[in-house]
């Protein structure tokens, strides 16, 4: 077994309480560089709650957390994005008036060189290079960059966001990256492409935690699944070591926990 | 490709109508109000007469590009109007006492954002500030207005080159605005934050910043626009001119946008203003009643904003259509030579 530095992200005896409700409920979990996790469970089952315990959205009532072997507290978004985590939300929060280059860099504009850059003036022919680059390392197929975003399509709309994500985790070294439903509402085509961008992030040793209710897409990204059943964690498991089955069994409460989780 | 070639109609409907409807009527009164409409002096009438009315609609534009509906303008136009005249009278400097009616007018923008980000309504705040700053305008007057100074004539009535000085005030206010929003990080941040907040928090920018930005950008373009009335008028009046907000939002209306923030263009805004101009300028000419003038533009105004409804839901409609159409896989059907490949990593 691996050693806690081992771990990207490691979290011990995580439970969160709202009032009298126990959402989460002494969760261990922890992810590798390079690894992707599917965060499994039926509605109300606690994954979405979990993940933002992980983004710092959320504060856990007991239990500790760990990056890279250091023990974090989070107190919000920005502190968690400081560890080197990132998260893709599902309402995406794009800026829809502007175009691809304009959402993909938005917070790390490239300026323009000498006076005019210190005045703050935008280099948007660099710009646009720069988020071809981007686009084109992470396989996001777009129609033009030059497009406003409200209109692209539902997938290529995730594209952006995806990548807005992906290019800011790659920049830390050994960056986290959380998926909250990429693929919910979106075609065959574009699910494909959601898939092969979470595979290019766990080559370039991205730990990657997936939430999802789409099997098919846990089944072919993860390494291992996570199955939380009313705010406990019942299942934690080796992709390669179960099948489909057995993870609705879990899901479902069908079948019973796993031991030692 | 049809359906493009609609949709890009649409789009460039959206992105020019303005512009195709300011030469249309230009070219339609013209006809109308012949020999008087199409002439160059009437044409430089018109602009003089849209001078104030286009700052004006610069300092609403400003607000409601960063996503909010800035109601006290004429409130803080009418408190920069009679600082700037007391002021005058008391013998200050004239860059002195624009520096501190401008001032005065920041202060207002940033007092509209500090309750604004502490989550009370912006329509509610800046009605409560418009009350607030042409109520203690008239006290400043204690009641009439203002008059007796001099030495204002360079920015108001004076010609350059053949063109009211008024003219190249409006000129500079757009075309350093224009710069600012696409060509600079501040702009486009700016638009950012009107657009998606929660896009540019989460980018790790301050949105708050230019939500603040907003509000004093459009009180310093109000007070712009009090400094110049002023001049003109050679007369520091603590009345608010709200008619100014009306014929400003219609501008903005006209010029293609929805007033949910984050889009917007300053010259298209300007068109907007001018299309106004014309309207009142050739119910000048045919001798009809100016409030006329005062029905058309609060038609135009909800016309414009229905149009840009209907336009924006047809595009989305469109947009959608494009999507893929294919069904979501059975499950049970994941890519299995795939899925060995990835698992080998973490075990």
């Amino acid at each position: 077994m691996a050693n806690q530095a081992e771990y990207a992200l490691d979290m011990q005896g995580i439970d969160l309480y709202y009032g009298y409700v126990r959402a989460l409920s002494e969760i261990n979990l922890n992810v590798r560089p390079g690894e992707c996790i599917a965060l499994l469970g039926d509605n109300g089952a606690g994954k979405s709650t979990l993940l933002k315990v992980i983004s710092g959205a959320h504060r856990p009532t007991n239990g500790t957390i760990k990056v890279h072997g250091r023990e974090v507290e989070f107190h919000s978004p920005r502190d968690s994005a400081n560890a080197g985590i990132e998260m893709v939300y599902q309402d995406l929060a794009l800026v829809d008036a502007q175009d691809t280059a304009t959402n993909l860099l938005l917070g790390r504009e490239i300026l323009r060189k000498g006076i005019l850059g210190m005045m703050g003036f935008l280099d948007r022919k660099a710009m646009k290079e720069e988020a071809k680059r981007e686009v084109a390392n992470l396989g996001v197929k777009i129609d033009t960059l030059t497009r406003p975003v409200e209109m692209l399509s539902g997938g290529q709309r995730q594209g952006v966001a995806l990548a807005r994500s992906a290019v800011r985790v790659s920049k830390k070294a050994e960056g986290i990256l959380l998926l909250d439903e990429p693929t919910a509402a979106l075609g065959y085509e574009q699910k494909v492409m959601v898939e092969q961008m979470i595979k290019r992030m766990t080559a370039n040793n991205i730990a990657v935690v997936l939430v999802t209710h789409d099997l098919p897409l846990a089944f072919s990204t993860a390494n291992r699944m996570v199955v939380l059943n009313r705010s406990r964690k019942v299942a934690d498991v080796e992709t390669a070591k179960t099948n489909n089955d057995e993870i609705v069994g879990w899901i479902t409460g069908a079948r019973p926990a796993m031991e030692n989780l | 490709m049809r359906k493009l070639d609609s949709l890009s109609l649409l789009i460039f409907a959206r992105s020019w109508g303005i512009v195709i409807l300011f030469a249309l009527l230009w070219g339609a009164f013209s006809i109308w109000g012949f020999p008087i409409f199409g002439t160059f002096t009437n044409f430089s009438v018109i602009l003089q007469g849209a001078s104030i009315s286009t700052i004006f609609a610069a300092s609403i534009a400003m607000g409601v590009f960063s996503g909010a509906l800035d109601l006290s303008v004429p409130g803080t136009a009418a408190l920069a109007s009679v600082i700037l005249a007391k002021c005058l009278l008391s013998g200050v400097n004239v860059w002195a006492a624009f520096a501190i009616a401008l001032a005065v007018s920041v202060v207002v923008g940033l007092i509209n954002s500090f309750f604004t980000l502490r989550g009370l309504n912006p329509l509610a705040v800046t009605i409560g500030t418009l009350s607030i700053t042409s109520g203690t305008a008239a006290l400043i007057t204690t009641g009439p207005p203002l008059y007796g100074f001099t030495g204002l004539d360079f920015i108001a009535t004076n010609r350059y080159f053949g063109l009211p000085a008024m003219f190249y005030v409006v000129m500079i206010v757009y075309i350093i605005g224009t710069v600012f929003l696409t060509q600079t990080r501040g702009g486009a941040r700016f638009l950012a934050a009107g657009g998606n907040a929660e896009a540019l928090r989460r980018s790790g920018v301050n949105a708050n910043l230019y939500k603040v930005l907003g509000f004093v950008l459009s009180g310093l373009l109000a007070g712009v626009a009090g400094i110049v009335t002023t001049a003109y008028t050679t007369q520091g009046n603590p009345a608010a001119a709200t008619d100014s907000l009306f014929t400003g939002l219609t501008a903005v209306a006209l010029s293609g946008i929805s007033l949910a923030g984050g889009r917007g263009s300053l010259p298209k805004v300007l068109v907007g203003s001018l299309v106004i101009a014309q309207i009142t300028s050739i119910l000048n000419i045919k001798n009809i009643e100016p409030f006329w003038g005062i029905v058309i533009t609060g038609a135009l105004l909800i016309g414009a904003l229905y149009l840009e409804l209907t336009i924006q839901k047809q595009v989305s409609k469109r947009v959608v259509q494009t999507k893929s159409k294919t069904p979501p896989p059975a499950p049970n059907t994941p890519s299995a030579a795939l899925n060995a490949a990835t698992t080998q990593k973490g075990a």
